[in-house]
């Protein structure tokens, strides 16, 4: 690795200039912005369409002998005891004429119109009108308040003052214990559903910049191939500085498109707040981004550096060993296979047991340790001694993984038609400069 | 101190690509590495350029191994031409000058002068992709030289051009010379050779099978080539010669290798002296309108080699198309 620079920093510019000042790149930059900012804008968006606004129910009373006014304890048990905290579920209201709130309903005026009889036999009969389906979470919300109140109205008969009939309905004393009360209370600690999609998030950023990065160089340096220009290539610049550039390069453009992309998403998170402020006076409700703390940024940071070169130096190699660019996809397909194992187990292994002996093993294969190292700490369930040994592995995986893709690429890069059995490459690697 | 290609030999699976290959180029010279479609000679320039390392033996320059040296010692043209077409020449030729340490400013100057040489000044903002192959080739080449090489390697770089771009591309070949410049290259087109080429060393199945200078290499067949023309030759019922030659091939030692209708040609022994037939001539009392005393050709130096022509029909089609096509 003797002279890396300053020909690798050469290599990298060239790459680099190349890349975004091509169409392709512009255009798809601008169009991951485009869904950068309408991800971000969509819960707003979707408020204000209306679709996160309170169910609203119109109740119609005919059983004219309920001992209380059923609305308070209906819009209790929907919304939970007054003045406690939460959004507001539903909205009831009474209404007396059943023709004209039924076509309300049909019209989409109201969510839904329940009415309250007296049966023959003596209980609670209710009718929920609705376009909703009978198993969908409004509708099962508006069952369990009207047993609630059909609970309440068999105690008024059995003659139970209705004084005590609250303390009846009062929450009884109910306490979890945790077998593992630490990781219970780091879940308790923090938003939790808030740690998984961060951490989730965190993961396909990773996952998409290999992929997509890493095939730009695999193409990249097949077209060297092809066009012919790799033997003046090799000539001037020594393999490792060409590789190491290319990574370079490409991996700069590639942030390129994930900064914007990202720049525009936060722009997106401030102006969602800013609209939810001017048309419905309050913020959006929660401020995705949570749980982002500025370890975690730095962190994720280097995972994405060196997930990307030990993914990116792969590439590069499978590139140099296809003469065609169409040979690219099939030459580089054990890497995505690798890519998306580790992929698969952090989504997995986050969403069912973030703090799995399994996970933190896979942590230090540094195929595996760009998704995991932050998964874990957005789930907090890594120690910072483990995350500093992590990332020393997976330095220490970039680092092999260029050299050993280097070799590659030097005895690749001249090899045209049949592609090379292991045993043939070997050999041309190991006299290789 | 020259370059010095001691016994190399290189295996790709079973082919045995170069077997103990030697020869030595003298600095500031030009040398000519001839044979046949897979000769080697490709092989052979890898090698001395350290792209591929040698299954064994070495090649060093002013007695340094070609590990040592650095980049910027060499220039090489490939013989599959090939560039970033989609950038400008300007950027290409700055871009293969910053690898090998030419500032962008010294390389933009050497550029103009180039493309001012090679009377094509105005390529300087175009596409590499909107020039025609042979002007890409002119471009190449200027690749290779911007950094100022010691020792400019070049692959068949003839191919593909018009006799105009040949004619440039030679001069700037002794301008590179005179400048104390060591050129290599390699080529099936012994006409070039002769006019180019101080030394020469000729490959065949990846075997050096002749090598020295020009000179020496042809006395070293040990016969000459004697060129007559009698008054009556090049007429159109054909020419004295050309109806009856035996009273000079009847001579000790002597052939018919040519039987022109302007002139004939006749190798000579080793050991028998060519104007013999000149004297036989004048004995019969012809009238001789041409004599001349020469060494063989390289063509026929290589055909007495290898056993067979450099360029046959065929490669030589093949040649040229696929000069033409890249």
């Amino acid at each position: 690795m003797r002279n890396l620079f300053p020909n690798a920093w050469h290599v990298a510019r060239r790459e680099y200039l190349i890349r975004v000042r091509s169409r392709t790149f512009v255009v798809l930059t601008v169009l991951l912005a485009i869904i950068a900012l309408g991800l971000t804008i969509a819960p707003v968006a979707l408020r204000a369409l209306g679709n996160d606004r309170p169910l609203q129910v119109a109740v119609l009373v005919e059983a004219d002998d309920l001992a209380s006014d059923p609305l308070p304890l209906l819009s209790a048990a929907l919304n939970g005891a007054a003045g406690a905290a939460g959004a507001t579920r539903a909205e009831l209201s009474q209404v007396a004429d059943p023709a004209a709130t039924e076509s309300r309903v049909r019209n989409g005026d109201l969510d839904g119109l329940l009415t309250i009889e007296r049966s023959d036999d003596g209980g609670l009969a209710f009718t929920y009108l609705t376009d909703a389906a009978s198993t969908s979470p409004s509708t099962l919300a508006i069952r369990q308040a009207a047993s609630a109140l059909t609970i309440d109205d068999r105690l008024g008969s059995a003659g139970i003052d209705p004084a005590d009939r609250g303390a009846i309905f009062a929450p009884p004393a109910f306490e979890a214990r945790a077998v593992d009360p630490d990781a219970a209370a780091r879940e308790e600690g923090g938003d939790y559903a808030t740690r998984a999609s961060l951490g989730t998030v965190l993961v396909v950023l990773i996952f998409m910049a290999i992929l997509t990065y890493g095939n730009w160089i695999a193409a990249s340096v097949a077209e060297e191939k092809s066009n012919r220009v790799m033997e003046l290539l090799i000539t001037a610049a020594s393999p490792q500085q060409l590789l190491v550039g290319k990574v370079l390069g490409a991996g700069a453009a590639g942030l390129t498109q994930y900064a914007v992309m990202l720049v525009v998403g936060f722009i997106g998170l401030q102006l969602q707040g800013q609209i939810g402020r001017i048309v419905f006076g309050d913020a959006a409700a929660a401020a995705p981004g949570g749980g982002l703390t500025l370890p975690l940024l730095l962190v994720f940071g280097a995972c994405f550096v060196g997930g990307f070169l030990v993914y990116a130096a792969l590439y590069a190699a499978a590139g140099s060993l296809v003469s065609r660019v169409e040979e690219v996809q099939q030459m580089s397909g054990p890497i995505i296979v690798i890519a998306m194992l580790g992929y698969f187990a952090a989504i997995f292994g986050g969403t069912t047991s973030p703090n799995a002996t399994w996970l933190s093993v896979m942590s230090f294969v540094p195929f595996f340790a760009p998704y995991l190292i932050p998964l874990r700490m957005a789930y907090d369930t890594i120690t910072p001694l483990e995350i500093v040994a992590a990332l020393a592995a997976l330095a220490l995986g970039a680092v092999l993984a260029l050299w050993l893709a280097s070799r590659i690429y030097a005895a690749g890069v001249l090899l045209y038609g049949q592609r090379p059995s292991l045993r043939a490459l070997w050999r041309a690697a190991r006299v290789a400069r | 101190m020259s370059l010095v290609v001691e016994s190399i030999s290189k295996r790709f699976g079973p082919v045995l690509a170069l077997d103990a290959a030697s020869f030595t180029a003298e600095p500031g010279r030009i040398f000519g590495l001839l044979g046949a479609n897979g000769a080697g000679k490709t092989t052979c320039m890898r090698i001395v350029l350290d792209i591929l390392r040698a299954d064994s033996g070495s090649v060093t320059w002013q007695g340094r191994t070609n590990w040592d040296l650095p980049r910027h010692t060499w220039g090489y043209l490939p013989e599959e031409r090939g560039l970033y077409t989609k950038m400008r020449v300007i950027d290409v030729l700055r871009f293969f000058a910053s690898l090998y340490g030419v500032p962008p400013a010294r390389a933009t100057v050497l550029v103009e002068e180039w493309l001012e040489r090679f009377r094509v000044p105005d390529y300087r903002d175009r596409k590499v992709e909107e020039l025609s192959k042979g002007n890409q080739q002119k471009i190449q080449f200027i690749a290779a030289i911007l950094h100022d090489p010691d020792v400019l390697i070049m692959d068949e770089p003839f191919t593909g051009l018009d006799p105009v771009n040949v004619g440039l591309l030679k001069e700037a070949f002794l301008a590179m010379r005179d400048a104390g410049k060591t050129l290599i290259f390699s080529t099936h087109q012994m006409e070039t050779v002769e006019e180019l080429c101080e030394s020469i060393a000729i490959l065949d199945g990846g075997r050096v099978v002749v090598s020295g200078t020009v000179r020496d290499v042809k006395r070293a067949m040990g016969r000459r080539v004697v060129r007559l023309a009698l008054e009556g030759d090049g007429t159109a019922d054909g020419g004295v010669l050309a109806a009856d030659a035996g009273w000079v091939t009847e001579l000790p030692g002597v052939r018919l290798a040519q039987r022109g209708l302007a002139t004939s040609e006749f190798s000579v022994a080793h050991g028998t002296d060519p104007a013999r037939i000149l004297d036989a001539a004048m004995a019969r009392g012809a009238r001789v309108t041409h004599f001349e005393i020469a060494d063989p050709s390289l063509e026929e130096v290589f055909i007495e080699h290898v056993g067979r022509r450099a360029v046959d029909e065929r490669e030589h089609h093949l040649a040229g198309t696929a000069g033409a096509d890249r």
